[in-house]
């Protein structure tokens, strides 16, 4: 379990990682972050490129900023910063949420949030927290800078927008409006693991206790992260429910297309969870939103 | 000489002993903690070289060529070898059942996905990555034989075709006239259970340096070996080499559990430094070789169970029938763990007849390994809930099932069934103490309330009987012949009166050398800090074993106890000389050598002993000047098996009783352990820390095999579980504080009563959890018999339970 051979550079700014990325867009050149899914795929020699530009010494890319109503993060800020901010824990809390689902402590240390953008895996929560609160990407290449929205960052299995030759800047994230209701969770073999499945909710009610808006994502049963819109479409103008709720899970279940098998989980399997956690996380957001038919914060 | 060995601590030669019998710190941590235990990988030695091995990718395939010449072509490279190297310079190893081996490296065909191919020494390990790439190998695929059932079938493709068929064993054992008791039973309640393949996964990998001594056909292996001499005795077998030219040098090891057995490897290395001119080679185990090609992989079962019952509870026959999916070869001594549970086949219980159906088939998968425990916890699984389904059937309380069934106190020494005698117990004391210890009524009232509110919880009660000090004799009918297994301890005095504990075997992590600093430091009324433990190559130590099934701790009790006492009877001679006494008149007294009612007249230690290194002349003429003695110690009263494979086999029994409650979501088959209550017997507990350290990391081994354990093939062969992303270990978020409660029933055939206790709650926690969620689901109507019992396996069960009854 060793790499093939790879050349190595790390710079300390982003411009020169850049310029670097530039000069070698002809050979098979990788950004290497925290490591946490690239350094195991170089060993196993899964991955295996020329050229590897390492962004670890670059200050620049690391912070957490509120910017009029989003919360700004640079991509090389580890999730365990994300985890002790204060900012994050008032401001976002389905990100705080999200994040002490990604695998344990130690991961957490080295492991970036812009890595678990670029990375794209289909269990990931990122992904799914992104395409939930619409995140907006920032993205850095030899033509210039780029903002992608979360919907159009995202590409299916372990694929994004990002060009070899990219830098993922910045994530930046809306904060939650007070009165939005929200929940994410996640059923996992072990306390840590990759999710079998998981499913995030944000939901707003008007003043009658209906449902006035409602988001809905899942992640870890399909090749990537998806947004229902069609669920979500069904639920908005209703009253909150339990009977509701399991109808939005059975639509969520039904919809999904090729779920996953693999040795911990069946395709049948999952697409039981895609309701199960539906079901779960409006319950929640609903719950938290002040609304009817919801459940008690960590109730379950 | 006979050698009279202290039976209990009031035998010691010292008034007020600190020791023995207290959670001493252990004199291993140290050096743990601080990163300065020279494990094998940290080793350097001069002109090494790095080794990789290239593996099978496919399951069943027929090599047509090998080509190493572009890898030889690369700097750096040193030695390539193949199979035709193996066939060479080498034999296939010895195996249980016997003659069920191949060469290290395929020599015709492969037969498991992760079987070696052939082999590079390098510079380093990357360079030697590089060109196992380069070498190309032509696979001519084979059918592929992966399902034990199938590879019976006439006609299936045969793993080693010489051998004309799969089924490596098949024998019935009737130990009594089961059929009668079935006949006579008021109720026969008959399961089938699936245990699927799992096994040990130490910290550290397998890892070893091996050197050729050309000139004197020779061999040395540096190694993070478990048995030192058995490994050097099969390796001379291997190489065709006198087992004199072959010296193992045992390293500590992180961790073993029956995992680093690492023959193959250590076969591979040895060829390489062969053929490189016998510059040492490295090779250490990396994780995935581990997984898919190592000492990982036990207990591959397909069980069907009846139990014969009476309508007051009582059980009075006992059938098994097992299939165990061996793998490709019996190189591991994998199938010893299928005969092991004669040493304790009817478990705690008085079942008076018992029947064993008992098949071994080779398949193309990695060949089984050892692991904790050695094959009875998953038969105590299958039997445990046997118990639960008459106990349900019969409305009995599954506490009460067990009591009914428990053999009493006053019957020990118990021979059972299968013809293994059990030493000593108080079953129902231990039952007893679980169940006020978790407060069974309690846990009961909460499980009526969870219920009420429509969760599903559940309790397990049930119990289980350790072996402990493995025997050879228990292993006949796979063909490992012999009886008895040494374990021997040089204590040796110095001039100063520091004490030099020299023995046969590494450190492991059970903390055995502070189990012999603790008996020697009470024998002779020193301290810690006066002693050192010494371990020793297979060239200078005395013959020893090592730790395996549960053995070490009484094994080297008797060998270092002994040792003292010739020791004591040594010293007790040269004072009594320069007394100008008897010996008789001479005693050890509180580490000093006194002249019985003679007040004034004793000599220190360090006296004597200088006494006896400077002046010969002063010495009884017959006696051997070294301030040392050696004693080697085996268990007494060991049988040969007879027909029917009885034997007094395992000298102890030890047991426990858990207590476990459980709830299980019934929309996503969870699992969640809400109690974990141990109460246990294994006699003197002569380092209680040490036994709770057992007992911790045998539980949350237990909770992998209940939960998450699981090495998965496709049907051809090829292995889903490569890495720690998909092969499940328990980590400290899925494993409970535990409750824990001691009864202690000593041994009457053990030094101090201990009896064997290493492989612990693996042999109780499966069933108990599994029994608790059994008891979860049963207003559900669902049954579980496969572990691991995983999410998807228990929803689908529970849908499964639900159709039935929309359907009805
Ligand atoms: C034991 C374990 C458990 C884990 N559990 C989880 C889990 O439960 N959930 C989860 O989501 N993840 C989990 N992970 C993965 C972990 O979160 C990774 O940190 C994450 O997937 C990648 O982030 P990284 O910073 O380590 O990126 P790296 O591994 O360094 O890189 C990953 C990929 O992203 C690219 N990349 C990284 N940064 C950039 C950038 N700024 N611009 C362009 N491309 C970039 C790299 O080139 C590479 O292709 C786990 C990992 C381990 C080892």
């Amino acid at each position: 379990m060793k790499p093939a051979r790879f050349e190595y550079a790390a710079p300390d700014s982003l411009a020169e990682a850049i310029s670097l990325l530039e000069q070698h867009a002809d050979d098979d050149v990788k950004i290497l972050a925290g490591g946490q899914s690239l350094v195991p795929l170089l060993n196993m020699r899964m991955a295996r490129p020329e050229f590897l530009i390492d962004l670890n010494r670059i200050a620049e890319l690391q912070y957490i900023r509120e910017e009029a109503g989003w919360l700004a993060i640079g991509a090389m800020t580890r999730k365990r910063a994300v985890e002790e901010s204060e900012l994050v824990r008032q401001r976002q809390p389905a990100l705080l949420a999200a994040t002490q689902l990604v695998g344990h402590p130690q991961i957490r240390n080295r492991g970036t949030v812009g890595g678990s953008m670029a990375h794209a895996d289909p269990a990931a929560e990122y992904p799914a927290l992104a395409l939930l609160l619409g995140v907006e990407l920032r993205v850095a290449g030899p033509g210039g800078e780029r903002r992608i929205p979360a919907a159009d960052f995202f590409h299916g299995y372990l694929a994004t927008a990002l060009e070899p030759t990219d830098v993922l800047t910045e994530v930046r994230i809306p904060v939650l409006d007070p009165g939005t209701g929200w929940s994410f969770l996640e059923v996992a073999r072990r306390h840590g693991d990759f999710a079998m499945g998981g499913a995030g909710a944000t939901v707003r009610l008007d003043a009658s206790g209906k449902l006035s808006e409602v988001r809905i994502a899942l992640f870890g049963v399909g090749a990537a992260a998806l947004r229902l819109h069609d669920v979500e479409r069904e639920l908005v103008g209703e009253q909150p429910g339990e009977a509701l709720f399991q109808d939005a899970g059975a639509r969520a279940s039904q919809g999904l297309e090729d779920p996953l098998s693999d040795v911990h989980a069946s395709a049948e399997y999952r697409r039981n969870l895609a309701r199960v956690l539906t079901v779960r996380v409006l319950e929640e957001a609903v719950g938290r939103a002040g609304g009817a038919g919801g459940r008690e914060e960590g109730s379950r | 000489m006979s050698v009279e060995i202290p039976k209990t601590l009031e035998d010691f030669p010292n008034s007020s002993p600190r020791f023995v019998g207290r959670g001493v710190d252990r004199v291993e941590d140290p050096h743990l903690v601080t990163g300065r235990t020279e494990f094998i990988d940290n080793v350097v030695l001069p002109g090494m070289l790095h080794a990789a091995i290239l593996r099978s990718p496919v399951a069943h395939a027929r090599i047509t060529g090998i080509d190493v010449s572009e890898a030889e072509k690369l700097p750096g490279v040193f030695a390539i070898v193949t199979g035709e190297d193996a066939k060479r310079w080498s034999f296939p190893p010895p195996t249980a059942p016997e003659e069920w081996g191949t060469h290290c490296m395929a020599t015709d065909k492969v037969r498991y996905v992760g079987e070696p191919v052939a082999a590079v020494a390098a510079v380093d390990r990357y360079v030697a990555e590089d060109a196992i790439e380069l070498i190309a190998v032509d696979y001519e695929p084979l059918e592929v034989v992966a399902d034990p059932a199938k590879a019976m079938e006439p006609g299936s493709p045969l793993v080693i075709e010489e051998k004309g068929t799969n089924v490596m064993l098949q024998r019935v054992f009737n130990w009594g006239e089961v059929d009668e008791a079935f006949r006579d039973a008021d109720r026969v309640f008959t399961e089938k259970f699936r245990w699927n393949r799992l096994g040990a996964n130490p910290l550290e990998t397998f890892g070893v340096i091996a050197q050729w001594d050309p000139v004197a056909g020779s061999l040395t292996l540096r190694a993070s070996v478990q048995s030192a001499t058995h490994f050097g005795l099969g390796r001379a077998a291997v190489f065709g080499l006198p087992s004199n030219k072959v010296r193992v040098i045992g390293h500590p090891h992180g961790g073993s559990f029956g995992g680093k057995g690492g023959t193959r490897g250590t076969d591979v290395t040895a060829l390489l430094t062969r053929k490189a001119g016998g510059r040492p080679v490295k090779w250490i185990e990396d994780r995935a070789e581990y997984l898919t090609g190592g000492g990982s992989q036990s207990w591959d079962r397909h069980y069907e169970v009846s139990l014969a019952v009476k309508d007051d509870g009582r059980v009075t026959g006992l059938d098994v029938k097992l299939l165990d999916d061996m793998g490709a070869t019996g190189e591991c001594f994998g199938a010893i763990n299928t005969v092991k549970p004669l040493a304790a086949f009817t478990g705690p219980y008085t079942i008076p007849v018992a029947r064993y159906d008992l098949t071994i088939v080779a398949t193309n998968k990695l060949p089984q390994s050892p692991y904790r425990g050695m094959g009875p916890p998953p038969h105590f699984c299958a039997l445990e809930q046997m118990m639960d389904i008459a106990a349900r059937d019969l409305e009995i309380d599954p506490a009460e099932m067990r009591r009914k069934n428990f053999i009493p106190k006053d019957a020990f020494p118990y021979t059972i069934a299968s013809g293994n005698e059990y030493d000593s117990g108080d079953y129902e004391a231990v039952l007893d103490g679980a169940l006020e210890l978790s407060d069974y009524p309690e846990l009961r009232e909460r499980q009526a309330r969870a219920r009420a509110e429509g969760r599903c919880v559940g309790i397990g009660v049930v119990s289980a009987i350790e072996p402990g000090v493995f025997d050879w004799n228990a292993y006949a009918i796979v063909g490992v012949q012999g009886i008895g297994v040494p374990e021997g301890a040089t204590v040796s005095i110095d001039i100063l009166g520091k004490i030099s504990i020299r023995v046969g075997f590494a450190l492991e992590g059970q903390g055995q050398y502070t189990l012999a600093t603790q008996l020697v430091a009470d024998y002779f009324n020193v301290g810690f800090e006066d002693i050192t433990v010494v371990p020793l190559d297979t060239f200078s130590a005395p013959p020893a074993f090592g730790p395996g099934g549960s053995r070490l701790g009484v094994a080297l009790t008797g060998a270092v106890l002994g040792a003292c006492e010739k020791l004591r009877a040594k010293l007790v001679r040269v004072a009594a000389g320069l007394f100008q006494m008897d010996p008789e008149q001479v005693d050890l007294v509180d580490g000093n050598l006194v002249a019985k009612g003679v007040p004034g007249v004793e000599m220190s230690m360090p006296q004597v002993v200088g006494t006896m290194l400077a002046r010969s002349d002063l010495l009884p003429p017959d006696i051997d000047p070294r301030p040392e003695a050696t004693y080697v110690w085996t268990a007494a009263g060991r049988t040969e098996a007879d027909e029917e494979g009885r034997a007094k086999s395992y000298l102890t029994a030890a047991q426990a009783v858990h207590v476990v409650m459980v709830e299980v979501d019934p929309e996503t088959g969870l699992v969640e352990i809400l109690e974990y209550c141990v109460v246990d017997d294994c006699g003197t507990r002569l380092n209680p820390a040490t036994v709770e350290g057992q007992t911790e990391g045998s539980i949350a081994q237990g909770i992998g095999a209940a939960l998450l354990e699981e090495y998965v093939y496709d049907d051809q062969g090829q292995i889903l579980t490569s890495s720690y992303m998909d092969y499940l270990l328990p980590t400290i978020n899925e494993v409970p504080a535990t409750k824990k409660g001691i009864v202690v029933t000593p041994s009457p055939f053990t030094p101090l009563g201990a009896k064997g206790c290493g492989e612990g709650a693996m042999h109780t926690t499966p069933a108990a959890i599994l029994s608790a969620i059994n008891d979860a689901l049963v207003p559900l109507g669902a049954r579980a018999t496969e572990v691991p019992a995983s999410p998807n396996r228990l929803w689908n069960l529970i849908r499964g339970a639900k159709e039935r009854t929309a359907g009805e």
